[in-house]
């Protein structure tokens, strides 16, 4: 019972946060989160439920982003119809994708993604013509307040987590989870597999096109490194997939959650908490500690990586009861 | 013609560091079936060695392939022991954390690096760096000439190990079928490891005949791991030939690419011909050379 | 997961209620640089600079009796996350002025947040030609510039002025949407755009070397792309046939086929516009295919990097590059940035450093200016600003379709005996250009 309750909750919560919490910065946080919540359920539905794991998820974001972008340079419309067209797109590229590659299996799929991926960033550099090249495209944001973006974003977010849900309760869902348990057993089941991977592909494409429609019209800028970028969006994808926990229903939205927060926890040296405390307490060594973490944040970042994956393999939702139990015994223990 | 020639020269001589770069990648890739994005930040490791042992002891970059090679290979061992080895025991619905635990490594050792040595670029200026030679109008560079005979003296000891001591064969066989050689009797978890370390000791004599002619500073990782996922694409999974080859291949295609097509296609050409051999030729040139 | 969740809200949260331990007495300044990824190199040159200035200016009493507190954050050179940057500093540091701002996709990225709040933004590197153009944050100007470029590609002179009218019209309306804007307008640029990196390269080139053709090499990147633009139309105004341009991924392992390809087709002149270190081996192996036009001429930190000459060795000898600025320049305390920067940190500093020393001396100075901390009272004082720093003179005034804008001289720069030393204009030359160079013998 109250564990159904607790996606209400949540949603609940994140109607009203705006307007508790006034500042932009953790706004603009959030709907970082948003995004990544889109993005992550689209990867989880084909890589967590279909177990056709994507390293290119920057392919359809990117395509998406610059469908966005392009339909205010070349048509002169606006940018908010990314949000439908950029999706159509993204699922342009992922048909002939997936129709050739989907004869792939494991790492050659993955491989086949990563190439994908870099393909998509070659061509919207090299094509001047219509892309800018690295010039890249500059938008003017619709709107100076935060709050339309958060919403829009919190209902894309809304859309795909529901999305991803029906899809699983249907019979595609179950199609899908044979596929990834046993591909051969599926097929000799009479399953068309390539099919089904297909459907699995396109919606996952669609929801990350419109996540890179939203991220132009949000950030304003785009240029080939920034939305084709391997690091920074594919593999952020996966991130954002394994640490909530693959395969689960609400894991990549807590894997957002926790990417965006973690990242920006490191970064700011825990919000600026770190050097404040150090100067308070007044120590020449405290405050050159404090400076050497804050200066390896990302090397943080990176082994907060490690030891996730490490100890956490299923994510923070699939790992759960592990998680309970740790912290239950220790309070046990120091009770 | 001479232009053709160049191109051919070119080629042909960076193709031999991508193989090294590649055999690597692709005996990791065979034998543990995951890719390792850390590569080029291993690579990048072992190019600060060479510049440490060149700057402070005045070791010379090719005797110091026998220091960075082993501390490598430690590394590597490292690695698949303590961090990717215990991913395999848990039950996971996908494989793929492996392969994003070494996403998380390359970002450790890429900010480890920065925070000792800086962003600064760094290089190792040799006396012989720049030195070149000419067979007619053909500029051929010393030190890539003499790349070229370490990679192909690196190559051979590599089948030699691979084809002749049991180690080797034991490799060899858990990169054809896994259960089968745990059936046989083979310890499959220390061959995952020797095989790490001798994919990072390879990829680490890369990186020590690469930084005479180079430069080097702690993002420089990334670029290599790009190219070694598409040579080994071009030469099938787990194949050393065929890795040998695939390095061979990307290195003509970007030279000629650069060439008679433009250099922004560089990288594109290499992944049009792995998208076409990936269409044609799905085992990749191993299927051509059966081995 | 509730549990969870609420503990990490906790911690998200903490920063915003946690009070500001020490808010009373300094004034804030946000800088936002690179210091991690590919351009950490320059972003950590700009950080020590502006340190070092902070640290001199809080020594002579800081600003009115207050000292200053930079709040320097990292942007990793990603967009999202220099936004992120931004707002931390603004919502939750309260800084009354940004500064900093490298790549030009992370300058956009802050300047979409300044121009939405009408926050003071003072740009010292980010070269992209209009991020001081009000047009090209206006709906209709936008419009305009692609029209443009469709125009570029339109052979038909009746199509043609048709185009023309239509963009006419459009712009009568971004001019419209401009004055609109102009207010929230506070986004000042210290350094040239990358249109006038070459300025004085090109009157070198107009006469001392005559070219009559060029190859045109760039890093591809918007840098790189556009200053080679650039550097086109000024060639079609010098006469100059272009034989080729090509662009490359910044990182290439080998030069060579594309300069054998260069040397083939035999130019006076080889213009180069690289960022890193491709710079050095791009000269390196012009040497080892003993390529020997007139003259190699570089654009950018490529090839004005302390690292070059290490790395490149007799290759960068002679080499001449465009500059934005030298420690030679007679510009107060120039000399002397340079020696205190090389003395406290133990390495070189060039263009970047001084650009981050003198933002931060120009921020000073219009903070002891202001009226008051509010964003409003600092842009007015940024847009009165008259001073001289260790990087020029610094003014912001208008032109074409800029505003807000320094004027700044560029220079000529040779690598002469391992040194570097401008030679171009004469006015500023500490030594004589030494042209023509007959490479196969400097370089033997």
């Amino acid at each position: 019972m109250v564990k159904k309750a607790v996606p209400f909750i949540a949603l609940a919560a994140l109607l009203v946060f705006p307007l508790v919490v006034k500042s932009d910065y953790y706004q603009h946080l959030m709907i970082l989160v948003l995004m990544w919540v889109v993005i992550g359920s689209a990867w989880n539905l084909i890589a967590g439920y279909t177990g056709q794991v994507s390293f290119g998820d920057a392919a359809f974001f990117g395509t998406g982003a610059y469908t966005a972008g392009l339909l205010v340079t070349k048509l002169g419309w606006s940018a908010w119809w990314g949000l439908f067209f950029g999706g159509i797109t993204a699922v342009l590229i992922a048909m002939p994708f997936g129709w050739i590659c989907f004869r792939l299996r494991g790492a050659y799929f993955a491989l086949a993604t990563l190439a994908l991926n870099e393909i998509m960033r070659h061509i919207a550099t090299i094509w001047e013509k219509l892309t800018y090249g690295m010039l890249g495209i500059l938008i003017v944001q619709t709107f100076a307040s935060k709050l339309p973006y958060y919403y829009i974003s919190l209902a894309l977010a809304v859309i795909s987590l529901i999305t991803v849900r029906l899809v699983m309760r249907s019979k595609y869902g179950y199609y899908f989870l044979s596929i990834r348990e046993d591909q051969d057993a599926a097929e000799s089941m009479g399953i068309n597999t390539h099919h089904y991977k297909m459907i699995s592909l396109v919606i996952a494409a669609a929801l990350t096109g419109v996540a890179g429609a939203l991220y132009m019209n949000y950030m304003g800028f785009i240029d080939p490194h920034v939305v084709f970028s391997l690091h920074d969006i594919s593999i952020m994808a996966i991130l954002v997939g394994i640490v909530g926990g693959v395969g689960t229903q609400y894991g990549p939205a807590v894997g957002a959650f926790i990417m965006v927060a973690v990242q920006e926890l490191f970064r700011t040296g825990g919000y600026g908490l770190i050097s404040k405390l150090a100067k308070a307490s007044g120590s020449e060594t405290i405050i050159s500690l404090s400076e050497f973490i804050t200066k390896a944040h990302v090397m943080g970042f990176g082994i907060l990586v490690v030891v996730a994956i490490l100890f956490l393999p299923n994510g923070v939702v699939g790992d759960w009861n592990k998680i309970t139990r740790l912290v239950l015994q220790k309070k046990i223990k120091g009770g | 013609m001479d232009l053709f020639l160049q191109a051919l020269v070119s080629g042909l001589l960076r193709g031999g560091l991508y193989a090294l770069v590649g055999i690597g990648m692709t005996l990791i890739m065979g034998v543990m079936k995951i890719i390792n994005l850390a590569h080029g930040q291993l690579m990048m490791v072992s190019m600060y060695i060479t510049f440490v042992c060149f700057t402070s002891l005045g070791i010379d970059p090719y005797v110091s392939l026998l220091i960075c090679m082993p501390v490598l290979f430690l590394i590597g061992v490292i690695i698949q022991k303590y961090l990717l080895n215990p991913l395999i025991r848990v039950e996971t619905i996908l494989p793929e954390n492996q392969v994003l635990m070494t996403v998380g490594i390359g970002m450790v050792l890429t900010e480890t690096m920065r925070f000792i040595f800086t962003s600064d670029y760094k290089s190792v200026k040799t006396s012989y760096s720049n030195a070149t030679f000419f067979l007619g109008n053909i500029s051929f560079s010393v030190p890539l000439v003499i790349d070229l005979g370490f990679v192909t003296l690196l190559t051979w000891v590599l089948f030699w190990f691979l084809n002749k001591t049991d180690t080797g064969k034991s490799i060899r066989a858990t990169a054809q079928d896994k259960d089968a050689a745990i059936l046989m009797g083979v310890n499959s978890e220390k061959i995952t490891y020797i095989t790490f370390g001798i994919g990072s000791a390879l990829v680490a004599a890369a990186g020590a005949l690469l930084i005479p002619i180079y430069y080097l500073f702690p993002d420089i990782g990334g670029e290599f791991t790009r190219r070694a996922f598409v040579i080994c694409i071009l030469g099938g999974l787990g194949s050393t030939v065929g890795a040998i080859f695939g390095g061979i291949t990307l290195g003509l295609a970007e030279a000629f690419g650069a060439t008679y097509v433009a250099m922004e296609f560089e990288d594109v050409i290499g992944l049009v011909i792995f998208i076409l051999v990936l269409l044609f030729l799905p085992g990749g040139f191993r299927r051509l050379i059966k081995i | 997961m509730k549990r969870l969740s609420r503990i990490l809200l906790l911690v998200f949260l903490l920063g915003a209620f946690c009070p500001s331990v020490f808010a009373a007495e300094a004034i804030k300044v946000g800088v936002i640089l690179p210091l991690t990824g590919k351009q950490a190199k320059f972003g950590e040159i700009e950080k020590q600079s502006f340190e070092m200035a902070a640290e001199e200016i809080n020594a002579k009493g800081g600003v009115n009796g207050k000292k200053v507190e930079l709040l320097i954050e990292d942007t990793q050179g990603k967009p999202d996350v220099a936004r992120s940057a931004v707002e931390k500093l603004i919502s939750q540091d309260k800084v009354v002025i940004i500064g900093g701002g490298y790549t030009s996709s992370e300058t956009y990225a802050a300047a979409g947040v300044a121009l939405n709040k009408g926050f003071p933004f003072l740009v010292n590197t980010g070269s992209a030609d209009n991020i001081t153009e009000p047009s090209a944050f206006t709906p209709s100007g936008q419009r305009a510039e692609a029209m443009r470029k469709k125009l570029d590609g339109e052979k038909d002179p009746a199509k043609k002025a048709e185009i023309e009218k239509e963009i006419a019209k459009i712009e009568q309306a971004a001019d419209m949407e401009v004055k609109a804007l102009i207010d929230r307008f506070a986004i000042f640029r210290l350094n040239p755009p990358v249109s006038e990196y070459a300025g004085s390269l090109e009157s070198f080139l107009a006469e001392v070397v005559k070219p009559k053709t060029v190859a045109i090499l760039h890093e591809n990147s918007l840098f790189g792309t556009s200053g080679a633009r650039e550097f086109e139309e000024s060639c079609k105004k010098l006469g100059i046939k272009i034989l080729m341009r090509e662009s490359y991924d910044a990182g290439a392992v080998d030069f060579k086929p594309l300069l054998a390809k260069v040397k083939q087709a035999d130019p006076d002149l080889v213009y180069m516009i690289s960022y890193l270190l491709d710079a050095s081996l791009l000269m390196r192996h012009s040497m080892e295919l003993k390529m020997n036009p007139k003259l190699f001429a570089g654009a950018a930190a490529g090839f004005t990097l302390p690292e070059f000459p290490q790395n490149a060795g007799k290759a960068s000898e002679k080499i001449i590059s465009a500059d934005l600025w030298h420690q030679s320049l007679p510009f107060p305390g120039a000399q002397e940035y340079y020696d205190k920067f090389r003395k406290k940190y133990n390495k070189d500093t060039e263009y970047h450093g001084a650009e981050a020393y003198a933002a931060m001396y120009v921020i000073a100075d219009v903070l002891k200016r202001a009226k008051s901390m509010s964003p409003k009272d600092i842009k007015d004082a940024l847009s009165k600003t008259d001073m001289m720093t260790v990087f020029g003179p610094v003014k912001f005034i208008s032109y074409d379709k800029k505003v807000n804008q320094n004027k700044l001289d560029t220079y000529v720069v040779q690598w002469i005996n391992g040194k570097l030393e401008i030679v171009w204009p004469k006015k500023s030359a500490k030594a004589k250009y030494i042209y023509p160079v007959d490479w196969i013998k400097e370089r033997q």
